[in-house]
């Protein structure tokens, strides 16, 4: 998983992750496992992903490929960006 | 060792902190942290020392910081949290409070949606302080202009179970048990408006830091002083340009002083009068404005969070405005200088008395 913007600094500087998921849900678990910080920084207290983040498999919206759901295979790089947003 | 001041400065894009000299006459400007997360409001402990900020950043969800080296160095909370089932979810912080003297890992926090969360380690954790979230009442709670916030935590001076919250738009609320029960605490004598006690929009609760029970409250529309023992709360505006505005402070030891910062009703800044602090020094019967050294008639804007004192003598008093300023006065308000320029649309200053 490569990390971007904010997300890196809430990993305490981690650029990239390498781990094994055979989804975006498990990804997202794993990382979390990796960089306990990010935890409430992804997710709300009831589960939810936060608002104003893009995930990304390669070069593919994951809200396109099913968002959790989204079957990752080997290889795939998943992106956390900060959504652009304001102005 | 002397006290010095360090102004805790937050702005719509991060937190500065103005450390001063001996004299509070020169100031070094610190930051940003964070930018360009909104801080709504960053406070000092006296207690211990510890720092803490409301950082409500879009990327990653709001958040509270604490420090344990006057800034250097901060380190993320854990959320305050909704509890499993709730209709809510935490959206941001509007107040960060110390808790009483007697109880020294206690902090208190006011948020968004309203309620209530308290930390008994220090601001590493939080808690839903659940009785007054179960107030029949909040379903009667609405949005303000600004959201549905708890922004005042106003501690008794000498009870430690004893203590009030604002609410926009919910009133205000207060415990004498430590927050087992809570009783709706805004009826009030004089003024002009008859809404329900509970669809009154508190801008600001402070209650005085010596003397147990003394409260000052500034309201939407309305000032209002409240003595201890007394039961309402009396309104007093004589000598205000309007009744609008959200800054409020208190004089630390004397009894019958605070200060306040009018703005329109409508545009929400100092216009047509211009930018002053009113004093009153008889429990609000009259006010006359302070402006020695504040740009004349100038129409600027300053926030629920926006005025400070410290604790010295001459107590000192700090402002910050929605153009970047950030003014001081050395002699309780009767002179201004400008401490800090250029900075983001301040949202809230913290005076912090520091070694």
């Amino acid at each position: 998983m490569l990390l971007h913007g904010a997300f890196r600094g809430f990993a305490g500087g981690a650029r990239e992750v390498a781990l094994n998921a055979a989804n975006l849900g498990e990804a997202l678990e794993a990382l979390v496992h990796a960089h306990p910080s990010l935890a409430e920084r992804l997710r709300d207290e009831h589960g939810k992903l936060r608002p104003h983040m893009a995930l990304f498999v390669n070069e593919d919206d994951a809200r396109l490929l099913g968002w959790e759901d989204a079957p990752l295979k080997e290889g795939d790089i998943v992106h956390v960006i900060p959504a652009l947003s304001g102005g | 060792m002397a006290k010095k001041v360090a102004v805790l400065v937050g702005t719509k894009k991060g937190l500065y902190i103005l450390r001063g000299d001996a004299n509070r006459q020169k100031w070094e400007v610190e930051g940003p942290q964070w930018a360009p997360a909104p801080i709504h409001h960053a406070m000092y402990d006296p207690r211990d020392g510890s720092m803490y900020a409301a950082v409500n950043q879009t990327w990653g969800g709001s958040r509270i910081e604490h420090s344990r080296d006057m800034g250097k160095t901060w380190t993320t909370s854990s959320n305050p949290k909704f509890p499993e089932g709730s209709d809510r979810t935490f959206s941001q912080t509007w107040h960060i409070e110390p808790g009483h003297p007697s109880t020294p890992n206690v902090v208190w926090a006011g948020t968004e949606p309203a309620a209530l969360f308290k930390s008994e380690d220090r601001g590493e954790s939080w808690a839903i302080v659940q009785s007054l979230d179960d107030q029949p009442t909040r379903a009667k709670w609405v949005p303000g202009f600004g959201g549905m916030g708890l922004h005042s935590i106003a501690i008794d001076a000498k009870d430690p179970k004893r203590m009030s919250v604002g609410i926009s738009v919910g009133g205000v609320y207060t415990t004498t048990d430590g927050g087992t029960t809570w009783t709706q605490d805004n009826k009030k004598t004089g003024g002009d408006s008859e809404r329900p006690d509970v669809f009154y929009c508190i801008h600001k609760l402070l209650a005085h830091p010596e003397e147990s029970g003394l409260r000052f409250m500034r309201v939407h529309e309305e000032v209002y002083w409240r003595d201890p023992n007394e039961t309402t709360w009396r309104h007093s505006t004589a000598g205000l340009p309007s009744n609008f505005g959200f800054a409020a402070a208190m004089h630390p030891r004397d009894r019958r002083t605070a200060y306040v910062i009018p703005l329109d009703g409508m545009t929400r800044a100092a216009a047509p009068f211009g930018i002053g602090v009113y004093r009153t020094q008889d429990k609000g019967k009259s006010w006359q404005k302070l402006e020695k050294g504040l740009p004349q008639g100038a129409p600027l804007e300053t926030l629920r969070e926006g005025m400070h004192n410290d604790r010295l003598d001459p107590m000192g008093l700090y402002f910050g405005t929605a153009n970047g300023d950030v003014w001081a006065s050395r002699d309780e308000g009767e002179s201004w200088t400008r401490i800090a320029q250029y900075l983001p649309y301040v949202t809230s200053v913290h005076a912090a008395m520091v070694e």
